[in-house]
């Protein structure tokens, strides 16, 4: 099990043109700035390059590569170095900024393409569940993020009424 | 050892923080210990409580359809 090598197998992905652009997100991201905590999977946020004939946007070649590297598919996850890898593609435009704006940082000797911390936080806002508003409130308690920069991506993708439900959940002694 | 609870929340928040400014390196390689922890633990509640537990619904990033309108 090693998410290092998880890494390496998506930048080479990427230099082989199975996808034309990625990013890290979830929790993987997340270590990058707080703790570790446990997660069970690696979510890729990929640009795919699309079939010249199609106007759908499949897995397929990304799992077609993958297995014939030996990699196991179960459901919707790909199994590389022991960890599921789900691919997700760009699903607004809120992720797909995200994608655009991704930075890359160095894991050892490895570049690694990862969402903004801003981003991050913004599609932790965006899909509001309880481990997302957990995260956030862990971004914003750490000092992760610049504040200008998440406030301009809140209010460009009309986020403004979830980040003041979430202030008045979570904030309202420190505002 | 305290039961000052200040003092307890204080040096939980310290030692967070410590985690937080290690090498990335270093806090991958904690998260592939701690999924082979959790997948163990996991194996074992299963076994003792079979499906009754209450989980989270599976990730999703498609959900909110009103602020992501495409």
């Amino acid at each position: 099990m090693n998410i290092a090598e998880v890494i390496i197998t998506i930048n080479q992905m990427q230099v082989d043109g199975v996808i034309e652009r990625y990013a890290i997100g979830g929790a993987v991201r997340a270590t990058f700035h707080l703790e570790p905590v446990s997660t069970l999977d690696v979510d890729i946020f990929v640009i795919f390059r699309r079939e010249p004939d199609s106007l759908l946007v499949s897995l397929q070649s990304i799992f077609n590569y993958l297995a014939a590297k030996g990699c196991q598919m179960e459901g919707e996850y790909a199994m590389i170095s022991g960890w599921p890898v789900q691919f997700l593609p760009s699903t607004g435009p809120l992720v797909e900024e995200a994608l655009a704006e991704a930075i890359t940082v160095q894991v050892g000797e490895t570049p690694a393409r990862v969402f903004t911390a801003e981003h991050l936080a913004a599609i932790a806002l965006q899909v509001g569940r309880a481990k997302d508003k957990a995260r956030l409130l862990q971004f914003i308690e750490a000092g992760v993020l610049n504040s200008d920069r998440f406030q301009t991506i809140v209010s460009r993708h009309h986020l403004g009424e979830a980040w003041q439900r979430f202030a008045r959940q979570f904030l309202t002694d420190t505002l | 050892m305290t039961f000052d609870l200040l003092r307890i929340l204080a040096s939980k928040r310290a030692f967070r923080q410590a985690l937080a400014t290690r090498n990335i390196v270093e806090k991958l390689a904690m998260l592939d210990e701690l999924r082979a922890r959790t997948l163990t633990l996991r194996a074992a509640r299963e076994a003792a409580h079979g499906s009754s537990l209450l989980r989270e619904d599976p990730e999703t990033y498609r959900l909110d359809t009103k602020s992501n309108p495409s």
